[in-house]
């Protein structure tokens, strides 16, 4: 044998060496409690047992609703039930028919949330069948604030990932290099772009699932694109800044917007206070806990402005994300 | 798995320019995950450096010519009982191309081969050599894909669209369970990787690097590329 073989073993006490085993027994650590999801056609998806009898997914690789298969990090397969989903995260939940042991899967160990720094060394862990676990290795790209998908969904913290999350590593874990868990990782929410959910965020959609079975979305029920007031119109109404505004270019009949006398052609320059000037403006303000009460718009109608109260209401459960966007 | 391409040998041309350029903006696309780990350390990469002339060492360059293009290919020093061959993907040397290529090793000698056995469903290639070098190494270090841990750092040496003996670095994604089952790494592979080695640090040849297939590097097992040693050369 030449020099370097296996029994060499010349790096063994090397820098990288140590480095290789720690990512191995993170996944290690991390594959005990992901699991494998047999929901659709083809590959199964990756899912993360998030609590007791609780396996946490995403939602557009859950293509079925009933005989839903999950394997185990041990080997075996226990049927589970979709508890519920959330097209605007692209979460779901499912619960086991009977708990499984310990020894079968675990419940993940969850890092602190501010352990999501650019640059930290990461990995992301699924199961996309009965295989084992498989892994890829990156770092975190970005990290930014609270932010809306294009689906609704209200995401705590905006989670970038420079690693590739593979055909079934949706619903799988990002763990950091100790095995813990940052979030659930996600290829449908913005085209292919690997993000993470983070925790906090799985822990209110996972809440709000278990208590109601759906998500609440604050709803009005118009749709609206940007528009810019004319300049005699807002001299004369004394606008200032909110020259620009949102034009109503629908009202959905027996809406929030409709018993509230909202009509198209209306232009909303203000809400809750604030100048708008973007539909996402008026958005970003039917956060969950708006339902039920009272929103006040400011809309110029006829060129004269008046105040309109809306009392929000709540948008039916959503689609899933399911055949929109590309997801693995 | 999707787009599964066959990483085939890179054109040999002259246009180095061109294949370096190229090689640029695609590692840009992912990163390197060589830059991914942050490896600032000058320990770390004196690692690599070490491990990177050691798998160069037992990597050679394969050269084909056919009608229209002349190509390179990876391939690895084999030990086989009392003597050395060349194991490479049968897709570097295609039977198009004829049985006799010339094979070059780290420190640039040409040594006349010819292709010995050929499997496609393997994707293997034996290649004996005419009169080995005596400077050359008398073969890779050979390893265990099976006994592999997810996660674990792995690298790859190869000549990437023709940039010779380069060095990448990733993780294991899946170890092979199965008697004919890949090894599949999150690696950065491109044409020009194939049949060259995928090591462990210890610099211990546990795969062939045959394709990229849904942006995962895919191996041949060294146990699976050792039974088709055995059987081509009919050792007992």
């Amino acid at each position: 044998m030449p020099s370097g073989s296996p029994g060499a073993r010349a790096g063994s006490s090397s820098t990288l060496r140590a480095l290789s085993n720690d990512l191995a027994a993170a996944v290690e650590r991390a594959g005990r409690t992901v699991v494998a999801i047999h929901a659709r056609p083809r590959i199964p998806a990756s899912g993360i047992y998030w609590r007791e009898g609780i396996v946490v997914a995403a939602s557009h690789t859950i293509r079925k609703e009933q005989d839903i298969a999950v394997s185990l990090p041990d080997g075996t397969r226990a049927p589970a039930q979709l508890v519920g989903r959330d097209g605007g995260t692209d979460l779901a939940i499912l619960r086991f028919d009977a708990n499984p042991t310990a020894k079968a899967v675990a419940v993940a160990d969850r890092a602190s949330g501010d352990a999501l720094r650019v640059g930290s060394l990461v990995l992301a862990v699924g199961r996309p069948g009965d295989d084992g676990v498989s892994t890829s290795l990156g770092v975190i790209s970005a990290v930014g604030d609270k932010w809306r998908t294009w689906s609704g969904g209200e995401i705590d913290r905006f989670v970038r990932l420079d690693l590739a999350v593979y055909d079934g590593f949706s619903g799988g874990a990002l763990v950091d290099a100790d095995g813990a868990v940052l979030g659930v990782n996600c290829s449908a929410l913005a085209r292919g772009t690997p993000l993470t959910i983070p925790n906090v965020t799985v822990d209110r959609v996972v809440d709000a699932l278990l208590t109601r079975g759906h998500v609440a979305r604050a709803y009005l029920g118009v749709a609206m694109q940007p528009a810019r007031l004319t300049k005699a119109i807002a001299d004369r109404l004394d606008l200032g800044d909110m020259a620009r505004g949102v034009l109503v270019v629908m009202v959905e009949s027996d809406s929030p917007a409709d018993r509230a006398g909202l009509l198209v052609g209306d232009v909303i320059v203000a809400a809750a206070g604030q100048s708008v000037a973007e539909p996402q403006d008026v958005a970003e303000l039917l956060g969950a806990e708006r339902v039920g009460a009272e929103l006040e718009l400011s809309v110029v109608r006829g060129g004269e402005r008046r105040p309109l109260r809306v009392t929000v209401g709540e948008r039916a459960p959503t689609s899933d994300v399911r055949r929109r966007g590309r997801g693995s | 798995m999707s787009a599964v391409a066959s990483c085939h040998p890179e054109e040999r041309s002259d246009e180095g320019s061109a294949s370096l350029a190229g090689r640029k903006s695609s590692t840009r696309e992912r990163g390197y995950a060589l830059a991914a780990l942050g490896m600032t350390s000058r320990a770390v990469a004196g690692e690599l450096e070490d491990l990177a002339r050691r798998l160069r060492a037992v990597t050679v360059r394969i050269h084909t010519s056919g009608p229209h293009f002349d190509a390179v290919g990876a391939g690895v020093l084999w030990p086989a009982s009392d003597r050395v061959v060349v194991v490479t993907n049968a897709h570097v040397v295609p039977p198009n191309r004829g049985d006799d290529v010339s094979v070059e090793g780290a420190n640039g000698l040409l040594v006349d081969a010819s292709v010995m056995a050929r499997n496609r469903d393997l994707d293997l290639a034996l290649l004996t050599l005419g009169d080995m070098p005596d400077e050359w190494p008398t073969g890779a270090a050979l390893g265990d894909a099976r006994a592999l841990r997810t996660g674990e750092i792995v690298v790859a040496l190869g000549h990437p669209f023709g940039v010779p003996g380069a060095l990448s670095v990733g993780v294991v994604h899946l170890v092979p369970n199965g008697d004919d089952a890949w090894l599949r790494a999150d690696i950065r592979l491109a044409p020009g990787n194939s049949g060259g080695p995928l090591a462990t640090l210890d610099g211990a040849v546990v795969g062939i690097n045959c394709m990229i297939a849904g942006g995962l590097g895919i191996a041949i097992p060294t146990h699976v590329a050792g039974g088709f040693v055995h059987e081509a050369l009919e050792l007992p």
